[in-house]
């Protein structure tokens, strides 16, 4: 479904018009991604740490389908303005969603044509990084934090992995319909 | 993400381009590299000094709580509907001891009344001074952070309302916890299950100090307990001792529920969820910011005391920035 564009000195004004206003649709991911940071800060405080972490989600979808939109100093930024929202040490979520695209490009690179479930099976191991090394770096910030009940944020963030999928496919092919 | 083809666009043959690739990638390692160590980098300096940003993140606060301070309702009434849901089963049961219970309670009202009354007296006839509470303002919980690693919240009150970092929030069933951050319009709030929540407290039964920690779980912990040979009892009422600055004192904060644990484990008494209205009051008894020690005149010399320069005083204000040396005085002021 790949719809090219003309050359620019082909277009019409209206053309031209829209292909300077389309520009915004590299943002799509990055504002998906802010969303969803936003969403989860719902007011339902559990004890422990229970909401699905949507915006590392986002971020792993993303990086897996458009790669080039969501570099990685832009995952820099989202992390660092969750961090912001989530009163945490700026840095902890920052590096580790930067780590995270890193990882999942290679990742994306290596297994080529692959199922879902393996995305699946690789958001798991992903997943557990993120919390281990969220763990750490709170560590690290001088706020030690104990591990074992971010294991509930692991299962339910798994749980919402179909979710998000699907809320990125749709997103993608209305808004960024230009390679499928 | 299962589509048949990654690739967009073929890689060229052409051995520039794939030069062009290689170093395009290799550029792309490097910026990958250089953003991790600006987040470890950043993380040494919240370490170092954790109230930086603070400013960022009251203003991130103000931008984005009143997105949910709207879209609020719905949840509170889920949360209600929760704990009304649960309230049906064992309704009966749960009627007849509460009438039991209240009997009990009644006699020891009409007791304690006319303890109330000699109590009165006594604080008049010795003069007890007390310092009041303040209710700086009244508010919701409008959003969470339930899908971090801290357990905060954000309530719609802020410096434009007194709101200040460090005042105690109390709901209805008990303590919700203390104000960490305030915005112009919102202030966080540092729940009690926060693993870095510490409150000053006391066993009402035994009258012995200690601190309830929180953890990320549903229960707090009750460590550094004064006389740990003491066993506590299932049921046990924790209560704020007003130590520490900022928590006033009486405020319950939860019941034991396993005594026998090397830190007695504590149930909250007051749930954010669906906690309704819930109070910021001023800090009881605030600790003064920095504290300031005596403060000398500068060290005076052996040969200018000897021609009867004054020994260094203790000042009792502030030196305030001295002129241009003027010539000493004659006659030394002592």
């Amino acid at each position: 479904m790949a719809r090219s564009s003309p050359p620019f000195r082909l277009m019409t004004a209206d053309e031209r018009r829209g292909w300077w206003l389309g520009h915004w649709r590299a943002g799509v991911p990055a504002l998906f991604t802010l969303v969803l940071t936003v969403v989860m800060l719902a007011p339902l405080p559990t004890p422990v740490p229970l909401f699905p972490h949507l915006a590392l989600l986002s971020v792993f979808c993303w990086t897996m389908v458009r790669p080039r939109l969501l570099p990685v100093p832009v995952a820099f930024a989202l992390g660092a303005l969750a961090d912001l929202l989530f009163g945490m040490p700026v840095g902890v979520a920052a590096t580790l969603f930067a780590l995270v695209a890193v990882v999942v490009r290679l990742a994306d690179r290596l297994l080529g044509d692959h199922a879902l479930w393996l995305d699946w099976l690789l958001l798991a191991l992903v997943l557990l990084g993120f919390e281990a090394g969220s763990v750490g770096l709170m560590a690290v910030a001088g706020q030690p934090v104990p591990f074992w009940p971010q294991l509930w944020q692991w299962l339910t963030t798994l749980m919402a992995y179909p979710l998000v999928v699907w809320l990125v496919v749709r997103v993608q092919r209305r808004w960024l319909p230009d390679q499928g | 993400m299962a589509a048949p083809a990654m690739e967009w666009s073929s890689p060229s043959r052409r051995p520039s381009a794939i030069r062009r690739e290689q170093n395009l990638a290799l550029l792309g390692a490097v910026v990958s590299g250089a953003v991790i160590a600006t987040g470890l980098l950043l993380l040494l300096v919240a370490r170092v000094n954790p109230s930086a940003g603070e400013r960022l993140r009251a203003a991130m606060m103000d931008i984005v709580a009143p997105v949910w301070s709207v879209v609020r309702a719905p949840f509170d009434g889920a949360a209600r509907v929760a704990g009304d849901a649960s309230d049906y089963a064992g309704a009966v049961d749960r009627a007849r001891r509460l009438e039991q219970q209240l009997d009990l309670a009644n006699q020891r009202l009409r007791a304690a009344a006319a303890d109330a009354r000699a109590l009165s007296q006594l604080r008049k006839l010795m003069q007890v001074q007390e310092p009041r509470r303040v209710t700086v303002a009244t508010t919701r919980i409008v959003a969470a952070t339930s899908g971090s690693i801290s357990r905060t919240a954000m309530i719609s009150a802020g410096s434009a309302n007194g709101v200040q970092p460090g005042q105690p929030v109390i709901g209805t069933e008990g303590l919700i916890g203390r104000t960490m951050e305030a915005g112009q319009f919102n202030a966080r709030v540092l729940l009690l299950t926060d693993p870095a929540s510490r409150v000053p407290v006391i066993v009402q039964r035994t009258g012995q100090p200690g601190i309830a920690a929180g953890g990320n779980r549903p229960v707090l912990s009750l460590i550094d307990r004064v006389g740990i040979d003491v066993p506590l009892l299932p049921g046990d009422r924790i209560v704020t001792s007003g130590d520490g600055g900022v928590f006033p004192p009486g405020v319950l904060v939860g019941l034991v529920v396993d005594a026998g644990a090397a830190a007695p484990l504590l149930r909250p008494a007051a749930s954010p969820m669906g906690a309704g209205y819930v109070r910021v009051e001023q800090a009881y008894l605030r600790l003064p910011a920095e504290a300031s020690g005596p403060v000398y005149d500068a060290p005076v010399p052996a040969e200018a005391r000897v021609r009867g320069a004054p020994m260094p005083r203790l000042r009792d204000t502030p030196p305030a920035i001295m002129p241009l040396p003027v010539a000493p005085p004659a006659t030394a002021p002592r």
